[in-house]
């Protein structure tokens, strides 16, 4: 029933008030992002630029006399060859856990995915990233307790072999290696589980169906699936190692030598600050520049995730 | 072939407890120099009580740990709060200056903190290890919160307004209670990291303040006691209590309906 | 007197007209439906008379008073949304007395008002419970409630019954309407479903792309649309198109009669029949007095137990369909020649 006639009058809402409401609603919402932005600024993006800045003095800018700029801090691998072996030895350490990591993780998140269900998948997965969200020093250090003369596994062997020399594990290329993989395999089999578990069960029967039997399955329909998860997880994992110090200190000794410490240090021994600045920025450029190779496939695992 | 692989899922499990079982064994260890067969006792851990330098740090520790999450926690609410329910321009940029933090070696941030801070006079300490810690733990706690944001139901706010609300009154009945499981597991989170942080609390401790990790690694420096044990077996139990009770909130608190 | 009124309200985001000049008069007491495909700016309307939206043009009135720029939160309704947003860190009894408080009206008072209110939607001894402990008529039912306790100006429903499955939504819409007699309150239900408008509502509304189509009861609606989108979205129509001659239209070869007055001759028009309203005959029964009368090809009779839809091709390559009671077992096999008959008093002619 249309309405019953009366006064028709056609007025605008006072247009004074949508602007009024535009001014402090952008007030408030600088507001209520400053506190998160000024803090990630003062501590994370300042601080890079400075120490950018840092890189290319020649001397310390706490030390007296005029501030001089030079490059040759990132000219140092040319000066010294010996840290290009340092270097060496950091990317070799990230490729050997990355590997060792997705050796041992992609079949247990294939397990964990395709293996598993409902309750106990959720407490296996649970009890398998439980260990990586703590701490990554005691974990580290429990790896010595297993790995040194007279530990549980020296101890063992000495059951069996009274009289052979100790194992000498502790202090060593693969004990880095052990420990380091015990810290981010959680991660591995993390992305590798959400790019698997995103596989639709469908697909691997449709392929059985087909004839193919299991390695052929896994070679040509699993592994490419799983490939942005494996890649993820590799970048991830490759760039904290190239840049640890702590690890290769407790685990490694006096081989223990890579990028990360030399550039500690930098810090803390040498107080040769705009070397060490200059090192730490080689090493940004360095994973920056995975990241904008390996990027797009870092960008697949979320998605599949949500 | 199912059961290979739930048998190789075991060995990695096994694999991942393995050290820290050994480690949490070797605290109850009379031996000091960890020899072997295993004497059970507790002493290493009242001796615990006892050591001032550790007692010092786990206070700091918790002391950092505390602010960290709280701070942390309100700052990263009302960012996420405009990053999630407004748009404007630049909002895109916003969100991915929050990668750098998480992406990039806790090292090279650690030590171009260190570098700022001395340079512009904040020094290091505790207020120092605050900003850092906060700093590191705010794209976790935003990722956190974003996505309690997004589950939230967008006509809560409307349906209060339309039973007599004003959009303050709305806000704080209704849109912050929902939220509130999401917040506190974004602090226990922030506290977590921070507890376990070693690396940014390594490079901005000074002498006599510091962090139960970075004494930890002091420690392990000069040679192992089974002190080192038992303080690292608490620690350890500290953070997997924590990241328990996260996991509990975050997944099952307010996330089951039925239709 | 309305007790809702919108005039001449016109919203517009950019390039996009969302609502077109539209005037509506919502009666105090009745149940109105909003009818329309998405897009049509029904939702849009209702948005506007809760406040979330401000036109750009246009005013509205609730009870006489110009509300067109108050805020929300003073307008004193009642909205039940999609989604029922039901507050899920508050009980049932705290959902429902949220509005009271607001009001002024709290504790045992508070409590016993909304008791009355679960008491109307017939959802007792939920007190405590959570949303999420509850189904989804039930979240419903306290979103209802919730609504109407504080006696609001009037009730907003959108869409509320989409997310529910078939048998709950036709009992939901039985409790509905017992609920809206029983309270008085004024109701304006948004929904893109014909035939729950049908059942539900005092008055309709159609609209399309943001324009309103046609708005009135219900049967006068079905019985006289005035587009041809009116009458296939209200029901299904058969459309015969033909020219206006000496009193009658001729489709093709066939003088068809229709009551309502044609416009001159000559003019093209578009003629709207119900299939319902036609019967079918074979064609050497005898011709019912004064009835239109077409001859027609089945083409396909599908079988639905009560009723059968038969798809015929009409002269001059017309698609009609009729609907036939199962009365008596007579079926048309596809490919038989039959007699369509129905009356110019069902015969409508359309405006456009």
């Amino acid at each position: 029933m249309p309405s019953e006639a009366a006064p028709a009058i056609t007025s605008a809402p006072p247009a004074f008030a949508a602007r009024g409401v535009a001014w402090t609603r952008r007030l408030t919402t600088g507001a209520m992002l400053l506190p998160a932005y000024g803090i990630l600024t003062i501590s994370v993006f300042l601080p890079l630029l400075v120490m950018a800045f840092f890189s290319v003095l020649k001397r310390s800018p706490f030390d007296p006399g005029p501030l001089s700029f030079t490059i040759d801090h990132y000219l140092v691998f040319v000066r010294r060859p010996y840290l290009i072996d340092v270097a060496w030895t950091s990317i070799q350490l990230g490729l050997w856990i990355t590997g060792v990591c997705v050796a041992i993780g992609l079949p247990a998140a294939l397990a964990l995915a395709k293996a598993t269900e409902g309750r106990s998948q959720k407490i296996l997965f649970f009890l398998i990233i439980l260990p990586f969200w703590s701490n990554g020093l005691v974990r580290i250090f429990s790896w010595t307790m297993v790995l040194r003369d007279g530990g549980i596994l020296d101890y063992a062997y000495h059951l069996v072999l009274p009289s052979a020399a100790p194992l000498g594990l502790l202090y060593s290329f693969p004990a880095m290696v052990i420990g380091l993989v015990h810290a981010y395999l959680p991660y591995m089999i993390l992305t590798c589980y959400l790019s698997i578990s995103a596989i639709d069960n469908q697909l691997i029967e449709a392929a059985e169906s087909l004839g193919a039997r299991w390695p052929m399955t896994f070679l040509k329909i699993i592994l490419p699936l799983a490939m942005p998860g494996i890649i993820s997880g590799s970048v991830l994992i490759f760039v904290p190692v190239i840049g640890s110090f702590m690890e290769p200190r407790i685990l490694g000794g006096k081989t223990g030598v890579t990028m990360g410490t030399v550039i500690e240090d930098q810090f803390t021994q040498a107080f040769n600050w705009p070397l060490g600045s200059a090192m730490s920025f080689a090493m940004l450029g360095f994973i920056l520049l995975l990241f904008g190779v390996f990027g797009r496939a870092l960008k697949q695992p979320a998605t599949a995730a949500s | 072939m199912r059961r290979l692989g739930i048998g190789w899922l075991m060995v990695v499990v096994a694999f991942l407890y393995l050290p820290i079982g050994v480690m949490m064994l070797m605290a109850f260890n009379a031996s000091p120099f960890y020899t072997l067969p295993i004497e059970l006792t507790g002493h290493w851990f009242t001796d615990l009580a006892q050591n001032e330098k550790l007692l010092d740090a786990s206070r700091n520790s918790l002391l950092i740990a505390t602010a960290t999450a709280i701070i942390s926690t309100v700052c990263g609410t009302a960012a996420a709060l405009v990053l999630g329910r407004q748009t404007f321009r630049g909002k895109r940029l916003l969100q991915i200056l929050l990668l750098p933090p998480m992406a990039i070696p806790w090292l090279i941030i650690g030590t171009a903190m260190l570098v700022f801070f001395h340079w512009t006079g904040i020094g290091r300490g505790l207020h120092a290890m605050i900003l850092g810690h906060v700093a590191l733990s705010l794209p976790y706690v935003m990722l956190v919160i974003g996505t309690g944001i997004q589950t939230l139901q967008p006509d809560l706010e409307e349906a209060a307004m339309s039973l007599g609300s004003t959009p303050q009154h709305a806000f704080f009945a209704v849109t912050l209670p929902a939220l509130m499981p999401s917040i506190i597991a974004a602090g226990l989170f922030a506290f977590a990291v921070s507890l376990d942080q070693f690396v940014v609390s390594y490079f901005l401790a000074k002498p006599g303040v510091t962090t139960l990790p970075v004494e930890i690694y002091s420690s392990i420096r000069k040679g192992f006691t089974p002190e080192i044990n038992a303080i690292s077996t608490l620690l350890l139990g500290a953070s997997m209590v924590l990241v328990i009770a996260f996991a509990w909130l975050s997944n099952f608190g307010g996330a089951h309906e039925r239709r | 007197m309305s007790a809702v009124d919108i005039r001449g309200v016109t919203k517009t985001y950019g390039p996009v007209t969302v609502l077109d000049h539209v005037s509506i008069g919502f009666e105090a007491g009745r149940f109105t439906s909003l009818l329309g495909p998405s897009g049509s700016g029904k939702t849009t309307v209702l948005r506007i008379i809760a406040g979330f939206i401000i036109p750009d043009v246009g005013s509205l009135y609730i009870r006489g008073e110009d509300v067109t720029t108050t805020p929300v939160w003073k307008r004193d309704i009642g909205i039940v949304f999609q989604s029922y947003a039901l507050f899920p860190h508050m009980s049932v009894m705290e959902n429902v007395v949220f509005g009271l408080n607001r009001r002024g009206i709290r504790g045992a008072e508070a409590r016993r008002r909304a008791a009355e209110a679960l008491e109307t939607v017939r959802l007792t001894g939920f007190d405590d419970r959570r949303p999420k402990q509850l189904s989804g008529g039930q979240q419903q039912r306290v979103a209802l409630a919730r609504a109407i306790v504080t006696r609001p100006k009037v009730l907003l429903l959108d869409e509320p019954l989409s997310a529910l499955d078939r048998r709950l939504r036709q009992e939901m819409q039985v409790e509905l309407l017992r609920i809206q007699r029983e309270s008085g309150l004024t109701t304006i239900f948004v929904t893109h479903d014909q035939e729950e408008a049908l059942t539900l509502s005092d008055r309709i509304a159609i609209l399309d792309r943001g324009r309103i189509i046609q708005q009135g009861i219900p049967s006068a609606i079905y019985e006289r649309p005035r587009t041809r989108f009116a009458a296939s979205f209200l029901g299904d129509a058969n459309f015969l198109p033909g020219t206006v001659a000496q009193g009658a239209v001729r489709v093709g070869d066939v003088a068809v009669q229709c009551d309502a007055a044609l416009p001159a001759n000559g003019t093209a028009v578009t003629l709207a029949v119900r299939p319902e309203r036609m019967s079918m005959a074979a064609p050497s029964e005898s011709h019912l007095n004064g009835s239109n009368a077409m001859a027609g090809v089945v083409r396909q009779a599908t079988y639905a137990g009560a009723v059968t839809t038969y798809r015929l091709d009409g002269p001059g390559g017309l698609d009609l369909r009729v609907f036939v009671q199962n009365r008596d077992g007579t079926r048309f096999a596809p490919g038989s020649e039959v007699r369509l008959q129905w009356s110019p008093a069902d015969t409508v002619c359309l405006e456009d």
